[in-house]
């Protein structure tokens, strides 16, 4: 582990800055709390500023080392290359094992820090202080595998002069998406911990109400955020990229973002009736847990190599660290539940099925078994391994027929959740509220049997889409009809819009899985063949050669309109070619053109075979993802009807032995 | 139209008779939708539809279908070619492949043997999860009933409470009914309510 240059020595001291700080604050910062020393509780933040500046220190080193292509790094040597353009080189960081380890640690970092500062006037508080506690040990973990068994900066073996690197794996360098789909996706995956921090805080200090919840429900619905743009950009990135057209493949790592997503997604819903009416505090908690546990054990299956995975890191280093760690977050959750079982117990009760909390809870166990379905069909080969000594896969067809009721399960509960008031409801009022949202329901199916839509399933799916569409409308007009645009603000509202990008989000998955056409078109310069009612016309077969790449490209006139130009590109340093589509967006259909094939065409050549895929409603699967987005953002105000969410539902007894003034409201 | 007349409009419509015509609507339509779907048309979707049920021999967990690789193409055309013929049913052809390929792996597995898990547990689990939250309300109902009839002294202490609450800003930390008081907590940098 001796640095072999000054980027190495700079990253080694950052990750072995913060390692430090993270051991010594975590265990500072817990005697302080038992010994009860104030000053000591209040230093948290020195060693939050200190994890911060180590992962910066560390995160600068490694782009330094990127930009000068420091050779004498390992790490250096994997992805670097001089043909690698400036923003591809940034990316690079997080092309490889080593590197995606360092930006979970600087997202970790700047959480721990963003926590340290959010609560710096509660520093002394024994919830905050104890959530510190968490992040420090958290941060500890992922700092000790940076610096050790994962480490980008350990000295590579000598190269000659003028050694130049083979550059991140072509697929990370061709497209813009690469700068922005791991981050997100990892301030999803990280922001997780600050709740799951509080919640074992919590636990740990007796304070398992509803106050720890309320200052973590913006950390939690900012990572769900995250978590849902990040995965759908990973589905943007798919199908801009690899050339079959799709957006989500059931690939393992694939599933491992959809679990903590599931998991997450449970919890921001039946948070609501722990706040609403203390109720569900074991669950909550075994969510949170399962979210944050999901992600970890998510890290373990992708970067331990025992799954199948296109996207799957190097194996085998780090797996045990992480299995490890897996085993030790569910072991001391499970145990502090069970120690605080008798404080966890529900004071509440349900009065009936046919409620905002009924609904909820259906939701939830809806969320869990697909939680479960996701994670048995990924870890089913390991099974099947293990007992019968046998290779088996299990793909897209087997949760494509299991996810399918699942959904329509979801679009129900969207469509009959909303209208529902809290405690009871009625037959008739559901009759009255329901009615227009029905017929929302029943408008969408009319539309799609008239556009040619046909198959039960697909159909069904339409009209639950315009059902729950039409609940969520129902709700925003009426919230806005009261308080105007406020009526956008709030967690209610501000979800309904969240549950209109999830409605457009489903329907074009639908629409997108199944009425793709595709076809392999054998095109001849100067000869426009006619299918699925467009016109495509070969115009030439070109090459372009750079520093870095071969592309050869098939300019095709589409519909006597622009040219798309589907290519092969030969990474030269890979010498490996993949080919890279041409799309045409449009409002009802996007056509997708890709050379057939695994040869590209003779440059100059008056043909060319491509593989042409006519995919419906795929640009609303974006819009859907950036109203879930714009949804988050608004849930996370509080809209102008905010009621105290720590006031009691019911009735207090009038007996006081005391009373004192009600603290200033939390300004959080 | 009078607003009253709107809302005797809106009312009626929402009545029995409209769900009824709505439940007509729905049925006829998605039965004339359904049954007009007649499976994969063209060759080319049932070259897709059989390729998405194999998995690529040399790949990292993908379909023959997403991937692009040599091995992926060649079984593509070998589908191509058994569509082709046209007397092979989509089980024939895949069972074609799967010899020519000696190991050909289906990606759903099959309901027999430890396979029958992957079928059998997702199953289990909904169930069990059906079944626990139907036991969970059964237990909350019986609870409710257990509780009794709200008494018009309930009601007086609510009003009390409500009516406290309006007239100044304190908070009565003596007994509450909806939250049990030895899991109360203070607010994060209140002073403790005990």
């Amino acid at each position: 582990m001796i640095a072999a240059s000054f980027n190495g020595a700079l990253g080694h001291f950052g990750l072995l800055l913060m390692l430090t700080a993270s051991f010594v604050g975590a265990l500072s910062t817990g005697l302080a709390i038992v010994v009860g020393n104030r000053k000591g509780i209040r230093q948290a933040a020195v060693y939050a500023w200190l994890i911060l500046a180590g992962a910066l220190i560390s995160v600068i080193a490694m782009q330094r080392a990127l930009e000068t292509r420091d050779y004498s790094l390992a790490y250096i040597q994997q992805v670097g290359s001089s043909t690698t353009p400036g923003i591809y080189n940034v990316a690079a960081m997080w092309s490889a094992l080593e590197g995606s380890i360092l930006l979970w640690v600087l997202v970790l970092a700047a959480f721990t820090a963003a926590v340290a500062w959010r609560f710096r006037k509660r520093a002394d508080d024994p919830l905050v202080a104890w959530a510190m506690v968490v992040m420090f040990v958290v941060c500890a973990f992922f700092a000790l595998v940076s610096f050790g068994p994962a480490s980008p900066f350990q000295a590579g073996p000598t190269v000659p002069i003028g050694f130049d690197g083979r550059g991140p794996n072509p697929l990370l360098q061709n497209h813009i998406l690469v700068l922005f789909h791991p981050p997100i996706l990892y301030l999803g995956y990280v922001g997780f911990t600050v709740p799951f921090a509080f919640a074992i805080a919590a636990l740990i200090t007796g304070r398992v109400g509803e106050g720890w919840l309320l200052e973590t429900r913006r950390w939690a619905l900012f990572s769900w955020g995250f978590l849902t743009i990040g995965i759908l950009l990973g589905g943007w990135w798919s199908y801009e990229v690899l050339g079959w057209s799709g957006v989500w493949a059931w690939d393992p790592v694939e599933n491992a973002s959809l679990l903590p997503w599931l998991t997450g997604t449970a919890y921001i819903h039946s948070v609501l009736v722990q706040q609403r009416r203390g109720m569900l505090r074991v669950w909550n908690l075994s969510l949170l847990v399962a979210t944050f546990a999901l992600t970890i054990l998510g890290t373990f299956l992708t970067r331990s190599g025992i799954i199948n995975s296109v996207h799957a890191f190097s194996a085998g280093q780090i797996d045990g660290y992480l299995l490890g760690f897996f085993g030790l977050v569910v072991v001391v959750s499970l145990g502090l539940i069970a120690w605080r079982g008798d404080r966890l117990r529900s004071p509440g009760i349900m009065d009936s099925p046919l409620s905002r909390e009924g609904a909820f809870l259906a939701n939830n166990v809806v969320f869990t078994v697909f939680a479960f379905i996701v994670l048995l069909g990924t870890v089913f080969p390991l099974i099947v391994e293990a007992l019968q000594d046998r290779r088996t896969v299990v793909g897209a067809p087997y949760f494509d027929r299991l996810s399918m009721p699942i959904g329509l399960s979801l679009l129900f509960l969207m469509a009959v959740a909303p209208v529902l008031p809290w405690r009871k409801a009625s037959q008739e009022l559901l009759r009255q509220r329901l009615f227009w949202p029905a017929w929302c329901g029943a408008g969408a199916l009319i539309v799609a049997v008239l556009v040619g839509a046909d198959g039960w399933a697909p159909l069904i799916a339409f009209a639950l889409a315009g059902f729950a569409a039409g609940a969520a409308l129902r709700q925003i007009a009426l919230a806005t009809r009261r308080q105007g645009l406020w009526g956008l603000f709030g967690r209610a509202n501000g979800g309904m819009v969240v549950h209109l990008g999830v409605i457009l989000v489903a329907v074009a998955l639908v629409a997108s899985n199944a009425y793709t056409e595709s076809t392999e078109l054998r095109l001849t310069v100067g000869e426009p063949v006619e299918w699925s009612g467009h016109t495509f016309e070969l115009v030439e077969v070109v090459g372009e050669r750079d520093a870095r790449t071969d592309v050869t490209r098939a300019n095709v006139r589409l519909d006597g309109d622009r040219i798309y130009g589907p290519a092969f590109t030969t990474y030269l340093q890979m010498g490996q070619p993949i080919p890279t589509p041409s799309v045409r967006t449009g409002l009802t259909h996007d056509v997708y053109l890709t050379i057939a094939g695994t040869n590209a065409p003779v440059v100059g050549s008056n043909q060319a075979v491509l593989e042409v895929f006519r995919k419906p409603l795929i640009l609303w699967l974006w819009i859907g993802g950036l109203m879930m987005a714009v949804g988050t953002v608004l849930s996370a105000f509080p809209g102008r009807r905010r009621r105290d969410p720590l006031d009691p539902v019911s009735a207090r007894i009038p007996e006081p032995r005391k009373r004192i003034t009600e603290p200033a409201v939390s300004d959080v | 139209m009078s607003s009253s007349t709107r809302r005797d409009l809106n009312r009626r419509l929402k009545g029995w008779p409209g769900w009824i015509l709505l439940i007509f609507v729905v049925v006829g339509f998605l039965v004339v939708g359904a049954t007009r779907d007649t499976g994969p048309r063209t060759p080319d979707e049932r070259i897709e539809s059989i390729s998405k049920r194999l998995a690529c021999p040399v790949c990292q967990g993908e379909s023959v279908y997403e991937s692009r690789n040599t091995a992926s193409n060649q079984i593509r055309e070998g589908i191509r070619q058994g569509v082709n013929e046209g007397n092979l049913s989509d089980e024939q052809i895949i069972q074609q492949i799967s010899v020519a390929y000696e190991g050909e792996e289906l990606l759903v597995p099959t309901g027999s043997g430890v396979e029958a898990l992957a079928w059998a547990l997702p199953a289990t689990a909904f169930v069990l999860g059906t079944a626990g939250l139907a036991f969970a309300f059964r237990r909350w109902q019986r609870a409710a009933r257990m509780l009794g009839v709200a008494t018009p002294e309930d009601y007086e202490l609510v009003a009390r409470a409500l009516a406290d609450e309006s007239l100044d800003k304190t908070i009565d930390v003596s007994v509450d009914l909806a939250v049990d008081t030895s899991t109360e907590e203070p607010r994060l940098g209140t002073p403790d309510r005990s």
